[in-house]
């Protein structure tokens, strides 16, 4: 029997569930189709060994925008976020620079290392702070076209405009200059203590095959800044439970809106008649059809997979092509019989409850850099950690722990491909760098469970396994995310939107393009 | 007597600002720090604008413009070489011995590179846009720019908001596949600028330096402009004097004062020296906000660019070399560079003259880590080039007579290049346009009124030479 639907939403990611959640609490008749078991994407916990919960793939919260958790009452349907408070680098020489939320505690610790810094932070905050506001009303904003002559078009390109030239001259520039940067120049300008610009300029690079030095990187620095909780930017979380409990909420609040999520259920292609979607065929066969299809799937997997190329012209096709993924992270997660005891905290303490970051100095991520270039994985990678074990008891048997372990740069495109024999290879890096600064880590580890770009490809279906899916470079953002044509959620294909990370503003669990998608769908039904 | 203005520096851009002062009715008094007008005044890259050729009236005083035709000849592998010619097609056919493919694209590519040159000289031949100037006159300027910039279709609008961000590497990907061909294009992304082919912004540099060129040709013409702008009347040219300060009374310029004592009023002083020695060194300190000064500091002109001269007991055997065969090449010699190294495989390019030959060598930068440019660096880096040509032109080491090295911070010098970098400030995305020296700088003027800067740190950059001068003096008499 086929029934009729008004959107079909193909993947149950947070952007896809953000947006079928949207649609329904508005009245429509939605569906959510996810290839895998379970919803969520790469925001899911799973059971990866006995008594070991993970939050496999994506694992901290911030990004995720206030507006949707407080409209689709998040709280309400289960979603519990711990707040991380602080950042720990270890070094080298036993030292270690921890970076803390509390704002007196972080001078104190800054001053220890420079009191240049300490000083200039103020000033820094300040500054992020006014760029983080005079960034945030872009990210709700579909993106006008400035080569278009659509007067809607001009009219948005007008409002930006205005809302830039509103930010007044000094600003602007800042903007201006955030946006065409290097991270590592960028914070050159305010800091000298290397850990600390090291740590901070690693979040420009995340996601994206780029060093601290390449320019263009500052801007994903702010991005990064625009983490917001409660209204609080530049504060990290966990949600408790993993990452599953963010989409297993929003599923909940979708649901609770009518919509229908049907798990193993993968979209093999979608239905284009007369230029316009009219639903989806699954890989069994089965049609459904709906008046319009939203695919919360890269752009590449969208059109060049489930569309198709004869429905669409050819130079929207080579753009799609040239629209570069180039997955440059990978995961590790491990399962720990005892906490991993720093040389630089000897006693443990509070820092190993926030996040650890393996960046003591800026040359440490251009040489981690250098090899992924050249296609092979950083021997000495930059790290990004978590022990959500010590914030959250439930994810792991009394006394033992997890740790999550975000590692950059482990190119999709590897010399001689990804096996086994490399991923494990892989793998020994990662725990051999932190056992430089962790010394009793080795044998600690119960279970590793080593996640490659290839590996995030197959499993979640991202192509080259980038987790934002597509880099976030200069030339492929705003309007152009993912190409000036499919730019506005909407698509060549009539009826066939886009709603995942691939559309402006990009990736992080933002949820910020399954929202703005459902806008503007319901704009154009309304 | 007409108004006094001086102009500090003799190079391209002071001359041409010397020589639109003169003729907006002031007295001009230009002081060059080398011992004769135009002394050593090498040929100049870059693209002479034709306003200012027009107004200046240089053609008729023996302005030449050089264009090597092949502009690079490139070794491949078992002795073929890669030429590209003034010629598109003429070009292609070189390429479809090394890729059918890329020959096929190369006259697409040529076109729309070119439509893109067009737009940044459009840019370039007007002070840079102002996004956040005040009153109707400079929202009619946006209006006016966003209208002109649309003249290039949809296509190419889009084209040109998403390339110039690009690295240069991504944007040859996209159209090529034979190494050599990317490899000597990608060279073009780099020049003069501390980034690998692989960093954003770097396509830029590359559309940069195809201004006023012939469609299908990337590397910035050769020009006598300098000896030709120093013989133009009507300027007064000082030699072997340098001015050691600016001097402010009351809050405006009021002349310059020489490295000898001597004090020259002025009402109006344009200095060609780069911002930051003029701002922070020249001047007496305190006339900029701590935040301005923080930002100068911040100013990136980190020079990357030797250049060998060596000399030959016969002719080369060939007139110009690049050596820059892949991508990966000049990445993996820009690594070197950034940990401060010499690229051990460097990028050069080689011109031949007579028995000589003078050689672009990238990357050199102007800070060694542990080391300094002492002579045994300069010998070091000198039989380097000997050895790396050499190989493509064999023989040529054994014909060497002598050999001469210009490290960066010997260029700092003579020719005032900050750290060696002939653009002033570095040609990155974040230093263009209105970002160009910095914000508040980016229009000529000064805190200072009267002093205006006119080196090439300014908009539009080295790749014009003369234009920064030409703003830097209309927007100086527009003010007075």
């Amino acid at each position: 029997m086929s029934r009729s639907f008004d959107a079909i939403v193909i993947g149950g990611g947070h952007n896809g569930l953000v947006c079928a959640a949207y649609l329904a609490r508005a009245g429509k008749r939605v569906l959510v189709l996810e290839r895998r078991e379970h919803v969520g994407g790469a925001a899911v916990s799973e059971e990866v060994f006995p008594g070991f919960r993970f939050s496999v793939f994506s694992y901290v919260v911030s990004l995720l925008r206030p507006e949707i958790i407080r409209e689709l009452d998040l709280p309400r349907h289960g979603l519990h976020i711990l707040p991380l408070e602080s950042t720990l680098t270890p070094l080298a020489n036993g030292d270690y620079l921890a970076q803390w939320n509390d704002h007196d505690q972080n001078r104190c610790e800054l001053a220890r290392h420079s009191l240049r810094d300490a000083e200039a932070y103020e000033e820094y905050g300040r500054r992020m702070h006014h760029m983080a506001r005079a960034v945030k009303p872009l990210l709700a904003m579909a993106p006008p076209d400035p080569a278009s002559l659509d007067p809607r078009e001009l009219l948005g390109l007008a409002r930006l405009g205005a809302h830039l030239r509103g930010l007044g001259s000094a600003r602007f520039h800042e903007l201006c200059r955030l946006m065409t940067m290097s991270s590592a120049d960028y914070l050159d300008q305010w800091f000298e203590c290397e850990p600390l610009k090291a740590t901070k300029s690693a979040s420009g690079i995340i996601g994206t095959l780029a060093g601290p030095r390449s320019p263009g990187t500052a801007f994903v620095l702010l991005h990064h800044y625009m983490g917001e909780l409660d209204g609080v930017f530049r504060a990290w979380g966990f949600a408790k439970g993993g990452n599953g409990s963010v989409s297993e909420a929003i599923a909940a609040a979708a649901r609770s809106w009518g919509a229908e999520i049907r798990t193993n259920a993968a979209v093999a292609r979608v239905r284009v008649e007369g230029g316009r979607a009219t639903g989806v065929v699954l890989e069994d066969g089965e049609e459904i059809h709906a008046r319009r299809v939203v695919s919360n799937a890269d752009p590449r997997r969208t059109f060049l997979e489930m569309v198709g190329e004869k429905h669409l012209p050819a130079d929207f096709v080579a753009a799609i092509r040239r629209y570069r993924f180039r997955g440059s992270s990978g995961k590790v997660n491990l399962a720990l019989g005892e906490l991993p005891r720093f040389t630089c905290l000897p006693q443990g303490g509070a820092a190993l409850r926030g996040a650890i970051s393996i960046s003591p100095s800026v040359e440490y991520l251009e040489r981690a850099y250098d090899e992924a270039k050249y296609g092979e994985f950083s021997r000495r990678p930059y790290l990004d950690m978590v022990i959500p074990s010590l914030l959250d008891p439930s994810m792991a048997p009394p006394g033992k722990h997890v740790m999550s372990i975000f590692v950059q740069y482990a190119p999709y495109r590897l010399n001689g491909g990804w096996t086994d024999a490399r991923r494990e290879a892989f793998g020994d890096a990662v725990v051999d760098t932190i056992a430089e600064y962790a010394p009793n880590l080795k044998s600690s580890i119960l279970h590793r469970q080593v996640i490659t770009p290839a590996d995030i490809e197959r499993t979640l279906g991202l192509s080259e396994g980038n987790i934002f899916q597509g880099e976030l470079s200069l030339q492929q953002m705003f309007f152009l995310r993912p190409a000036a044509a499919g730019s506005r959620y909407r698509t060549p294909i009539q009826d066939l939107f886009l709603c995942g990370a691939g559309t402006h503003p990009g990736g992080g669990v933002m949820g910020a393009s399954g929202r703005n998608a459902a806008r503007a769908i319901l704009g154009e039904a309304a | 007597m007409s108004a006094r203005a001086v102009v500090i520096g003799a190079g391209a851009n002071e001359l041409v600002a010397a020589q639109v002062l003169a003729r907006g009715g002031w007295s001009v008094l230009v002081l060059d720090r080398s011992a004769a007008a135009a002394d050593g005044a090498t040929d100049v890259a870059g693209w002479v604008a034709p306003p200012i050729v027009r107004e200046l009236d240089l053609e008729r005083h023996g302005l030449e413009i050089q264009r090597p035709d092949p502009w690079v000849t490139a070794p491949v592998a078992d002795g073929a070489r890669l030429e590209l010619w003034n010629d598109v097609t003429r070009s292609a056919e070189s390429i479809r011995r090394f890729s059918p493919n890329d020959a096929a694209r190369w006259p697409v590519f040529c076109e729309q590179m070119s439509t893109l040159a067009r737009a940044l000289e459009t840019l370039s031949m007007a002070p840079p846009p102002d996004p956040m100037g005040e009153g109707i006159g400079a929202l009619a300027d946006l209006g006016g720019l966003a209208l002109r910039m649309r003249r290039m279709g949809r296509q190419g609008l889009e084209n040109l908001l998403r390339m110039v961000p690009m690295p240069v590497a991504d944007l040859l990907d996209d159209w090529f596949e034979c190494d050599a061909l990317k490899g000597v294009l990608g060279a073009a992304g780099v020049l003069h600028l501390h980034q690998g082919p692989r960093a954003g912004g770097t396509t830029l540099n590359f559309l940069q330096n195809h201004l006023g060129c012939a469609p299908g040709v990337f590397r910035p013409a050769l020009s006598n402009v300098v000896r030709v702008l120093a013989a133009l009347q009507g300027i007064e040219i000082r030699c072997g004097v340098e001015a050691a300060r600016i001097e402010v009374r009351e809050g405006r310029v009021t002349g310059v004062t020489l490295a000898g004592g001597e004090e020259i009023a002025a009402a109006l002083v344009l200095s060609g020296t780069d911002p930051r020695r003029t701002l922070l060194d020249l001047l007496e300190p305190g006339w900029l906000e701590p935040e301005s000064v923080r930002t100068l500091r911040g100013m990136r002109s980190r020079g990357v660019v030797a250049q060998v001269t060596l000399a030959l007991d016969r002719a080369a055997g060939f007139s110009t070399l690049a050596i820059a065969p892949s991508l990966d090449y000049l990445e993996r010699a820009h690594d070197d560079a950034k940990y401060g190294r010499v690229s051990q495989q460097p990028y050069l390019e080689a011109r031949a003259e007579d028995r000589s030959v003078h050689a672009h060598v990238q990357f050199a930068p102007y800070a060694l880590a542990g080391a300094s440019w002492d002579e045994a660096q300069r010998a070091q880096l000198a039989d380097l080039v000997v050895q790396t040509l050499d190989a493509h032109a064999p023989g040529l080491s054994a014909a060497v007579t002598a050999r001469r090295v210009l490290a960066p911070p010997d260029l700092e010098r003579p020719f005032g290049w900050p750290e060696g970098q002939m653009h002033g400030a570095e040609p990155a995305l974040d230093q263009w346009l209105w970002m160009r020296p910095t914000p508040e700088l980016a229009r000529y003027r000064t805190p200072i009124p009267g002093l205006y800067l006119c080196g090439s740190a300014m908009h539009p950059g080295g790749w014009v030479p003369g234009a920064c001068g030409y703003h830097a003096a209309r927007q100086a008499l527009s003010d007075h």
